[in-house]
C-alpha cells in the first residue's frame, strides 16, 4: 500500500467513526442554527484529529502535508454528507489568501487558527450586481478617508456572509484608469458599522448566498492586502488557489446507482424501465461520461504523485458533470410520472433527484458559468482569441454603463 | 498497470506519429474512395516494417510482447492521419483469438504469420445490427464452415477469419481459412476498409472454443478490438478538433478571425471535452486488460470515442464552411471513417446494452 493509500484508509476509518455524530442522519431535520452549531463542533473535532488545514503550513496550525493528501481526504469526506459547507469558501480561498498576503503575521495566525477550528468564518466579497463573470467591472468603491479608507457599494452572491466574521473584498480605488488597473484588495470586519447582510432566497428555497451593502464602512490602511491599484492580481491569485480540488463526476448530484435502482423499480407500460432502451441509453452514456471524468482525475492524481503538473483537462469536470446531472435529474423525475411531483425542500441534492434538479442551475453558474468555462478552454487551452472587448484600455469612468 | 505513459510508450507515440505524418496524405487516400478492394499499401507496409503487427503478440511466436497501451498509441496516431488499411485491428483481433483460445499447434501455425503481417486476419461475428448473434447463420460441421457473412471488415484481403458458428446447436468459435471462400466487395462509403460479403462453402476451419465459453470469448475479442478502435477514433477526433481550431485561427470574416466568435470557439471547446473524455476512457480501458471490469471500461471507451469522432468530424466540417464540403479538402475522409469505425466491432447500441448489462451485474 502506498503512503497515500494508507493515508486514505486511515482517513476513511476516522470519517466513518464521525458518522453517528455528524453524518446525514444526525443532521436530518435540524434547524440551520442547530446545523451550523453542529458544523462548528465538527470542524473543531476535525482540527483536533489533524484533518483541518491539511496542506497548510505547520506554523499556522496546518498539517504541512501536500495537495494530494488534501484532495484524498476531501474525496473521502464527500461521501458522508458532513456539515462542512459553511467553511468551504472560508477555508478554500479567503483564509489561504490572508496567509499569503496578510502583513500582520500575529493577527493572521490568530485568524487562521480560529477559522481552522470553525470559530470564525470568512467570506469572499467579489461579485456585484454589475459584475459577475466580468469581475473587473465592479463598482463598489473605496475612497481615502483620513489615514484609511471608506467603502461604499454593494456585493452580491456572497456565500455564508450571514455567518461570516470577516471577508476579503475587491473594490475600485481609481475610476480614471482602465478597469483592471483601478482595483484594490482589502479584508473587512463583517460586524463593522455600515455593513448590512441580506440573504437571497434561491430557486430551490435555501438562502446560503447574500447581498452585502457597504455604507461609509471605514477600514484602516492596514486592512489593505494589495498595492493600491494592484487588487486584480490578488483577486486572480485567490481564484487560482483551489485549482486542483476534489471533484465529483456526478456534478454533486446523486450517484448513477441511485438512477439504476429507480429504473429497476419503475414500470414503463408494465415492463421494468431498466429494460427500456431509452433509459438504458442514458445510463450507458452517463456512465461513460463519469468514467471519463474519473479517469481524468485519476490521471491528474497520478501525475501529482509523480511530481508532474496535471494537464488542463481537469477543468472539464464542472462543465460536463453538472449539466449531465441536470439532464439525468430531469429524466429521473420524468420516470416517476405523477409520483414525481413530490418535493421536500430539505432533501439533499446528493440523494434526491428533485433537489438535484432544482439546484442544478446554481451549479452551472456559481464558480464560473458554463460559458466562461468554455471561453477559458478555448482561449487558454486551444489558443483561440479573446472575445471582442469594447471596454479594453478605456478608463473605467468612460465605459458606457 | 499505470495510467501514465512511460518513456518507451511516449517514444512509440512520437515515432509512429512522425512516420505516419511523413508517409500518409489525403492525396493518396482520396482515390481509394473511388475504387473497391484497394487499401493504402504504404500504410500496411509501414505497419509491418515498424513491427506494429507484432506489437501485442507473444515473443515465442514472433511478437514483441507489448499490450493494449502500446498498440493503442499506434492506433491513435493512425486515426489522426486516417489509417490506410483496417488490418492493424482486424489481424490483432484474429491473433488474440488464437493466442487466448487456440492450441499450441494452432498458435504455431498462425501467429508468426500474423505477427509479421504476411497473413492478414479478420473477425467476422456481426450479422447486420447484431454484433454478436445468439445463433449464427454459419454452420460448423466436421471442421467445415458453410454460410454467408456480410460486411466483413478487411474481408477482401484477409487470409483467415475468426467466426462464431452454429455447431449442431452450440455456439462455436473457430478459425476459418478463406482460401476458397467466395468474397464479394461491398461498394462502400469508405472503400479502403475492404468490406466484403463472404460465402463459405465447405471451408476448412478449426475449433477454438464451444458453448458458453465461445460466446464469452467472442465478446472478449470484440472488447480488445474495441479498445484499440477507440484509440483510433480518438486520434481522428483530435485531428478534427485541431483542424477546426487551426482554420478558425486563420479564416477571417467581419473583420476578425472566426475563432473569436463564441458560436465558433465554444463549439471547438466542446470538442475538446469530447476528445479528452474519450482519451481518458481509452487510457483507462487499456490499463484494465485482464481486470474484472475490462468489459465495462472497453464499452465506456468505445461509446465516448464514437461520440467524439462523429461530433468532431461533423463540427470541423461545419466550421470550415464551404471549403469543408469539397472533395479536395478531404475532411470527408474523417467523416466517412468516423462512421465506418462506429460500426466495426459493434455499434453504439450494442455497447450500450453490453455496458448496462455488466453494470447491473456489478451492482447486483
Amino acid at each position: 500500500m502506498s503512503d497515500l493509500e494508507a493515508y486514505r484508509a486511515k482517513a476513511a476509518i476516522w470519517l466513518e467513526s464521525m458518522v453517528p455524530t455528524f453524518g446525514k442522519a444526525a443532521r436530518k431535520s435540524l434547524s440551520e442554527a442547530d446545523d451550523i452549531a453542529l458544523a462548528r463542533r465538527y470542524q473543531a473535532v476535525k482540527f483536533e484529529a489533524g484533518y483541518a488545514g491539511i496542506n497548510w503550513p505547520v506554523e499556522y496550525g496546518g498539517q504541512g502535508l501536500g495537495h494530494l493528501e488534501k484532495v484524498t481526504f476531501d474525496s473521502e469526506e464527500m461521501k458522508h454528507g458532513f456539515p462542512n459547507a459553511y467553511f468551504g469558501i472560508s477555508l478554500g480561498m479567503p483564509v489561504p489568501i490572508l496567509m499569503q498576503f496578510g502583513e500582520d503575521k500575529i493577527f493572521v495566525k490568530e485568524r487562521v487558527l480560529k477559522a481552522l477550528r470553525g470559530e470564525e468564518i470568512w467570506c469572499q466579497l467579489f461579485s456585484e450586481p454589475a459584475g459577475g463573470s466580468d469581475l473587473a467591472g465592479l463598482r463598489t468603491k473605496a475612497e481615502p478617508d483620513g489615514n484609511g479608507w471608506k467603502i461604499n457599494g454593494q456585493k452580491v452572491w456572497t456565500s455564508w456572509a450571514q455567518y461570516s466574521d470577516y471577508g476579503v473584498i475587491v473594490v475600485r480605488t481609481d475610476p480614471n484608469v482602465p478597469k483592471h488597473k483601478g482595483l484594490t484588495y482589502f479584508w473587512v470586519d463583517m460586524k463593522a458599522e455600515g455593513v448590512t447582510v441580506r440573504p437571497i432566497k434561491l430557486a430551490g428555497g435555501d438562502s446560503h448566498v447574500n447581498e452585502v451593502f457597504f455604507d461609509d464602512v471605514k477600514v484602516s490602511d492596514d486592512h489593505r492586502m494589495s498595492p493600491v491599484g494592484g487588487g486584480f492580481a490578488v483577486a486572480m491569485a485567490t481564484l487560482m488557489i483551489e485549482r486542483y480540488v476534489a471533484t465529483d463526476s456526478g456534478g454533486f448530484g446523486p450517484p448513477l446507482d441511485l438512477f439504476v435502482e429507480l429504473a429497476k423499480s419503475t414500470l414503463i407500460q408494465g415492463r421494468p424501465a431498466i429494460e427500456d432502451g431509452r433509459i438504458r441509453q442514458q445510463i450507458a452514456r452517463n456512465h461513460a461520461m463519469r468514467a471519463g471524468l474519473n479517469a481524468i482525475t485519476a490521471r491528474a492524481m497520478a501525475m501529482m504523485q509523480a511530481g508532474m503538473t496535471p494537464g488542463p483537462e481537469g477543468s472539464l469536470n464542472k462543465l460536463i458533470s453538472v449539466r449531465s446531472r441536470q439532464k439525468l435529474s430531469e429524466l429521473a423525475i420524468d420516470l416517476q410520472g405523477s409520483d414525481g411531483f413530490a418535493f421536500d425542500d430539505h432533501a439533499s441534492q446528493k440523494d434526491n433527484w428533485t433537489s438535484s434538479w432544482i439546484n442544478a442551475p446554481t451549479g452551472r453558474i456559481a464558480g464560473g458559468a458554463d460559458e466562461m468555462l468554455l471561453n477559458t478552454i478555448a482561449e487558454k487551452v486551444l489558443g483561440l482569441p479573446q472575445d471582442h472587448r469594447p471596454d479594453k484600455g478605456v478608463p473605467f469612468n468612460q465605459i458606457p454603463a | 498497470m499505470s495510467i501514465l505513459y512511460d518513456e518507451g510508450q511516449q517514444a512509440i507515440a512520437t515515432e509512429s506519429r512522425r512516420i505516419l505524418e511523413a508517409r500518409m496524405s489525403k492525396d493518396a487516400l482520396l482515390p481509394l474512395l473511388e475504387t473497391t478492394g484497394q487499401y493504402h499499401s504504404g500504410f500496411w507496409d509501414t505497419a509491418k516494417e515498424q513491427g506494429w503487427t507484432a506489437l501485442a503478440l507473444p515473443e515465442e511466436y514472433g511478437g514483441l510482447a507489448l499490450g493494449l497501451v502500446e498498440l493503442g498509441l499506434i492506433a491513435h496516431q493512425a486515426g489522426r492521419t486516417v489509417s490506410g488499411a483496417p488490418f492493424l485491428i482486424s489481424s490483432f483481433g484474429a491473433a488474440k483469438a488464437i493466442e487466448l483460445y487456440g492450441s499450441n499447434r494452432q498458435k504455431a501455425r498462425w501467429l508468426p504469420g500474423l505477427a509479421s503481417g504476411e497473413i492478414i486476419g479478420t473477425v467476422a461475428f456481426a450479422e447486420g445490427p447484431d454484433a454478436l448473434p445468439t445463433r449464427s447463420q454459419l454452420t460448423f460441421t466436421d471442421d467445415r464452415i458453410d454460410g454467408t457473412m456480410t460486411g466483413v471488415t478487411g474481408g477482401l484481403a484477409a487470409d483467415i477469419a475468426i467466426v462464431l458458428a452454429n455447431g449442431s446447436g452450440v455456439a462455436v468459435l473457430a478459425v476459418a481459412e478463406l482460401g476458397n471462400v467466395q468474397s464479394t466487395a461491398v461498394q462502400s462509403f469508405d472503400n479502403s476498409r475492404c468490406y466484403a460479403n463472404l460465402t463459405f462453402a465447405n471451408a476448412p476451419a478449426e475449433l477454438l472454443a464451444s458453448g458458453t465459453p465461445a460466446r464469452d470469448a467472442a465478446l472478449h475479442i470484440l472488447a480488445l478490438q474495441a479498445v484499440i478502435t477507440a484509440h483510433e477514433q480518438t486520434g481522428g477526433a483530435e485531428a478534427m478538433m485541431e483542424a477546426a481550431r487551426d482554420y478558425a485561427l486563420t479564416r477571417r470574416a467581419f473583420g476578425q478571425v472566426i475563432g473569436a466568435f463564441q458560436s465558433v470557439k465554444h463549439r471547438i471547446a466542446e470538442l475538446y471535452g469530447f476528445v479528452e473524455l474519450a482519451r481518458a476512457n481509452c487510457i483507462h480501458a487499456a490499463s484494465r486488460d485482464g481486470a474484472a471490469d475490462f468489459i465495462t471500461a472497453a464499452a465506456a471507451a468505445r461509446l465516448s470515442a464514437t461520440e467524439a469522432y462523429d461530433t468532431a468530424a461533423r463540427d470541423a466540417i461545419q466550421i470550415h464552411g464551404g471549403i469543408g464540403v469539397t472533395w479536395e479538402a478531404g475532411l470527408h475522409l474523417h467523416m466517412r471513417r468516423a462512421r465506418s469505425l462506429a460500426i466495426e466491432q459493434g455499434n453504439s447500441l450494442f455497447w450500450e446494452d453490453v455496458l448496462v448489462d455488466h453494470l447491473l451485474g456489478e451492482i447486483a
